[in-house]
């Protein structure tokens, strides 16, 4: 049921998994992991909220500097280690094999109904919400220190550029499955569609 | 990404990672670089906690001046994170076009982690320089960081050099002494006005 080795194929999952699961089971609207959920957001919006209101909190800049910097860490771990496998079920890592070589491993949790730790809507909305808002307000910060010249700040908002995007990226690649890109997901679906229009077209024609 | 490996023991995909087993492996490599010895454990299961910890705590102590000032060493804090990621960066990339068979995160984590007997150096200087100010003072120091540069240099070059052939051996272990070195240099030329 959960695939472990990533050197087998791995399942494969569909870009609309939401929609089937919602018919083949019932809809679970409850958050089932609260405090997961809470932190998750938490160590993020104080993040940007520490940014923002700095001038105001605290006079000196290392403190908050600092502050950023370990909220920064401490969301990175938490997203990565628990909010990730606990609220949508996916998770990634590298995995250093005998020879030395380096894989990134991408994994997602096979839903199936009889499973009763199904996904529930709400967190996986909240989970997506935080995981993509969020970076992007670090990419529009890191623009705008750049140009307005505050460019002390520049490190801390490229740090958590970097930190934030690489889970943004990780979760990602883990949802639209690990061997698989894009672009070849992507023309599968198309050509998919294709043929089913054309079949559709020969049965009512 | 910060660190490597889900071990066997995991229940599966849906159980949280637990955060003793990261604090231990951390714990574990900081004594892998206090007595370095040939072993794979910085390479196999990399990290950067580590290494960020260390450049946070040296940034902090690199700081002039008091806490409370307005003018207090913004700069100075970014521009040892930045020399020290950058210059971390750097070498990986120079190893990596050198044809070594080490992955990008395992040097930028055997890199940061062997920053460690520096930034003990650096306690070192800061309680020394709490006596008065003379050539006593500035040996001691001095000597302090020769040691601890050493040790750095030691310890990195003992898991670095091996993934690289031969005759390239010394052209991947230079920037790193040089990478050492302008750290050592900004610890010994520090003073608290």
């Amino acid at each position: 049921m959960l695939q472990q080795d990533s050197n087998d194929d791995t399942e494969d999952v569909s870009l609309f998994d939401a929609e089937e699961e919602t018919t083949n089971r019932q809809k679970k609207p409850k958050i089932r992991h609260p405090v997961a959920s809470f932190f998750h957001l938490f160590f993020r919006v104080s993040a940007l909220v520490v940014y923002l209101l700095c001038e105001l909190l605290s006079s000196s800049f290392i403190a908050c500097m600092v502050t950023i910097i370990l909220l920064l860490s401490c969301d990175f771990w938490a997203v990565k280690n628990v909010t990730g496998r606990l609220m949508v079920g996916l998770r990634w890592w590298n995995h250093i094999d005998e020879d030395g070589k380096s894989h990134w491993v991408f994994e997602s949790r096979k839903a199936s109904s009889q499973e009763n730790k199904n996904i529930s809507e709400a967190e996986a909305r909240i989970f997506w919400l935080g995981l993509i808002a969020c970076p992007v307000l670090w990419v529009i910060f890191a623009f705008s220190a750049l140009f307005s010249f505050r460019v002390k700040w520049l490190a801390v908002v490229i740090m958590g550029v970097v930190l934030q995007g690489a889970n943004l990226y990780g979760y990602i690649r883990c949802k639209v499955g690990s061997r698989k890109n894009l672009t070849s997901m992507a023309t599968s679906y198309l050509g998919k569609q294709f043929l089913k229009q054309n079949t559709g077209d020969d049965q009512t024609s | 990404m910060a660190e490597a490996a889900e071990s066997p023991g995991d229940p599966g995909t849906a159980s949280p990672r637990p955060l003793m087993r990261d604090l231990k492996a951390v714990g574990k490599k900081f004594m892998h670089v206090l007595y370095p010895r040939r072993s794979n454990t910085l390479l196999r299961d990399w990290d950067l906690w580590g290494p960020l910890i260390l450049c946070v705590t040296l940034a902090l102590m690199l700081q002039k001046g008091s806490v409370d000032n307005e003018k207090d060493g913004g700069p100075q804090f970014a521009e040892v994170f930045v020399i020290v990621w950058f210059g971390a960066v750097t070498i990986t990339l120079n190893s990596k076009l050198l044809g070594g068979n080490i992955s990008f995160f395992q040097s930028l984590c055997v890199l940061g982690y062997c920053i460690l007997p520096l930034t003990v150096a650096m306690l070192i200087c800061r309680l020394v320089l709490l006596a008065e100010a003379g050539p006593v003072n500035f040996m001691v120091r001095l000597f302090v960081v020769i040691v601890m540069f050493a040790w750095s240099v030691v310890a990195s070059t003992a898991f670095l050099a091996d993934s690289q052939p031969p005759n390239r051996k010394v052209l991947a272990v230079y920037p790193v002494f040089l990478f050492y070195f302008i750290i050592s240099w900004m610890i010994l030329t520090f003073t608290p006005e």
